[in-house]
C-alpha cells in the first residue's frame, strides 16, 4: 500500500471518528435521526394498522413498516453527513484541511464511513422497537441484510448530501438534501407493495431504485433472505452510490478551484 | 378597528403570497402525501375491515390534506408574526395608533382567508382527479368554512409561540410537534381501523374530530352533527389559543 493511500485511510478514519464523536458532543444534531425513524415506525404502523388486512405479505403493518423506518433512519444519517460537511465548510475547517497535506478524498471517505456506522445505530433502534412490538428479527443472515441495505442507502444519501454541501457551501441547503432523499423514499414502496399501488406512483416506483432496496430489506424482514430480491437491492444500491458518489466527487474536485 | 384589521389582514395575505417558501410547503406536502396515499391504498380500501364506505381513497384523503395544509400555514403565520417582531415592524405598529386587537386579528384573519382558499384549491384538485363531495355545494361550503375557522386555533397557537419566543426559527421548530399531532389522529386513516393505545390517543386527539367533521361532508353528505362537533372543538380551542395570545401580547406590552 503506497504512502498516499495509507495517509488517505488514516485521515478518513480520523474524520469518521470525528463525525461519530459528534453524536456524543452535539446530540441535538444526531438525536433527530434516532427519534424520527422511531416516530415514523410508531405513527405509520399505528395509523395504517388496518392496511395489514390487505395482501402485503404480512398481517402486521408494524413488520411491514420496519424496513421503511430503517431506511428513513439511514437517510437521516446520510443527510447528517452532508450537514456536517456544510457546517465544516462554513466554519473554515474544510479550507484548513485542503491546505494541509491530507488527501482530499478523505473529506468524503470519512463522513461516508460515519454515515454507514450511524445507520447501524438507527437500524438497531428501529429493530429493537419492532421487537418490543412483537416483530422478531429475521435470523442472523436476514438481520445482516436489513443492516446492509440501510447502510448502503445511508452511504448513497450521504454522497448526495455531501455533493449538495460541496456546491452550496451552506447549511441552508439542508431542505434540498432532505427533500430529494424523502421524495425518493416516499415514491417507492414506502406505504404499500407495488402490487397494491396504481397510477403514477406505480410507474415511478417501478423505476425508482429505492424500491429495489426497500423490497430487498422488506422481503428479508418478512420472509428471510430471498436472493431474487436481495440482488436487485444490491445492484440498485451500487447504481445510486455510483451516481451520487460521482456527484460528490465532482463537487470535491471543483472545491477551491472555481 | 375593522379597518385596521382589514389592512393588516391584507398585508398578511400579500406578505405570505410574496414569499413562496411560506406557502409552497403548505401546498406541496399535503398534495403530494394525498396523492401518494391515494395511489397506495385506493385499490384496497374496500377490503379493510372498519373502513367507512367511500367511492375511493381520494374522497377520504382530501380532508386530511386540507387540515395538514392549514397546520403548516398556521406555523408560517406564527413565523411571520415572529419575523415582524424580529424586524421591528411590530414595534412600529405598537407605537402607532393601531389597536391591540388589530395586531392579532389582522394576522388571524389573513390565516383564515389563506386556509379557506387552500381548502378550495385542494378540493378542486381532488375533484379534477375524480373525487366527489357527497354533500354537494352545501357540504363543500361547510368544509371550506371549517377549514377557514381552523386557522383560528392553529394561527392563535403560532402567534402565541411567536410572542413567547420572539423567534421565527423557534416557531418553525415547533413543526415536528404539529406533525406528530397530525399522525396520531385520524387525519390519514379512520379511527375504526386502529387498535389499542393508538386508537385511544387518536380518539382523544382533537385533530381527529376536526378532520372527521370536514370528511363527513365529503364521504357521506351534509352531516350537521359532525360539523357542529368539529365547529365546537375549533371554536373552543380557538378561544383558548387566541385568548392566551391576547394575554401574552398584553403582558409583552406591559398593559397589565
Amino acid at each position: 500500500m503506497g504512502d498516499g493511500r495509507a495517509r488517505a485511510m488514516s485521515v478518513s478514519g480520523m474524520l469518521a471518528w470525528r463525525a461519530i464523536i459528534l453524536v456524543r458532543r452535539m446530540p441535538s444534531v444526531f438525536l433527530p435521526s434516532l427519534v424520527m425513524p422511531l416516530f415514523i415506525l410508531v405513527a405509520t404502523s399505528g395509523a395504517f394498522h388496518g392496511v395489514g388486512a390487505l395482501p402485503i405479505g404480512t398481517s402486521s403493518y408494524l413488520a411491514f413498516t420496519i424496513p421503511f423506518a430503517t431506511m428513513m433512519g439511514a437517510g437521516f444519517a446520510g443527510v447528517n453527513s452532508g450537514l456536517t460537511l456544510a457546517r465544516d465548510i462554513e466554519g473554515g475547517f474544510v479550507d484548513r484541511l485542503i491546505s494541509s497535506p491530507a488527501p482530499r478524498i478523505a473529506l468524503l471517505a470519512g463522513p461516508l464511513a460515519a454515515a454507514a456506522i450511524r445507520s447501524v445505530f438507527t437500524t438497531t433502534v428501529v429493530l429493537a422497537a419492532g421487537l418490543i412490538g412483537g416483530v422478531h428479527p429475521p435470523g442472523v443472515l436476514g438481520t445482516a441484510i436489513v443492516y446492509l441495505m440501510a447502510a448502503l442507502w445511508g452511504v448513497a444519501t450521504a454522497c448526495w448530501s455531501m455533493g449538495v454541501a460541496l456546491r452550496a457551501k451552506t447549511v441552508q441547503a439542508a431542505p434540498l438534501m432532505q427533500l430529494v432523499v424523502f421524495v425518493a423514499i416516499f415514491t417507492s414502496v414506502a406505504y404499500a407493495p407495488r402490487e397494491l399501488q396504481q397510477g403514477w406512483l406505480r410507474h415511478i416506483s417501478d423505476w425508482n431504485p429505492v424500491t429495489r432496496i426497500l423490497e430487498a430489506s422488506r422481503g428479508t424482514e418478512l420472509g428471510g433472505a430471498d436472493w431474487t430480491e436481495v440482488w436487485p437491492g444490491l445492484w440498485a444500491s451500487a447504481l445510486l452510490i455510483a451516481l451520487a458518489g460521482g456527484f460528490a466527487l465532482h463537487g470535491l474536485y471543483r472545491l477551491g478551484r472555481d | 378597528m375593522l379597518v385596521q384589521t382589514r389592512a393588516l389582514a391584507w398585508r398578511g395575505v400579500k406578505s405570505t403570497l410574496r414569499f413562496p417558501q411560506s406557502w409552497f410547503p403548505a401546498l406541496f406536502f399535503p398534495l403530494v402525501l394525498m396523492s401518494i396515499f391515494t395511489a397506495s391504498f385506493d385499490r384496497g380500501v374496500g377490503a379493510i375491515p372498519g373502513f367507512p364506505p367511500v367511492r375511493g381513497f381520494l374522497d377520504f384523503a382530501v380532508s386530511g390534506a386540507v387540515l395538514q395544509g392549514v397546520l403548516i400555514g398556521g406555523v408560517s403565520a406564527g413565523a411571520f408574526f415572529a419575523a415582524d417582531m424580529e424586524g421591528g415592524f411590530f414595534d412600529r405598529l405598537v407605537a402607532s395608533p393601531v389597536s391591540r386587537f388589530a395586531l392579532l386579528s389582522g394576522r388571524l384573519v389573513a390565516g383564515m382567508l389563506m386556509a379557506a382558499a387552500q381548502a378550495v384549491l385542494f378540493v378542486g384538485v381532488a375533484v379534477v382527479f375524480g373525487a366527489r363531495v357527497q354533500g354537494g355545494l352545501a357540504g363543500f361550503l361547510i368544509l371550506v368554512g371549517l377549514a377557514g375557522l381552523l386557522a383560528l386555533p392553529i394561527g392563535g397557537l403560532g402567534i402565541l409561540l411567536a410572542l413567547r419566543t420572539g423567534s421565527a426559527e423557534a416557531v418553525q421548530g415547533m413543526f415536528p410537534l404539529f406533525f406528530a399531532l397530525l399522525f396520531f389522529s385520524s387525519a390519514f386513516f379512520p379511527r375504526e381501523t386502529m387498535t389499542g393505545w393508538f386508537r385511544t390517543v387518536a380518539g382523544l386527539n382533537p385533530i381527529s374530530h376536526m378532520v372527521e367533521g370536514m370528511r363527513a361532508q365529503v364521504i357521506t353528505g351534509v352531516d350537521v352533527p359532525a360539523a357542529l362537533l368539529s365547529l365546537a372543538i375549533i371554536l373552543g380551542l380557538g378561544a383558548v389559543t387566541v385568548g392566551l395570545s391576547a394575554l401574552m401580547l398584553s403582558r409583552r406590552l406591559g398593559d397589565s
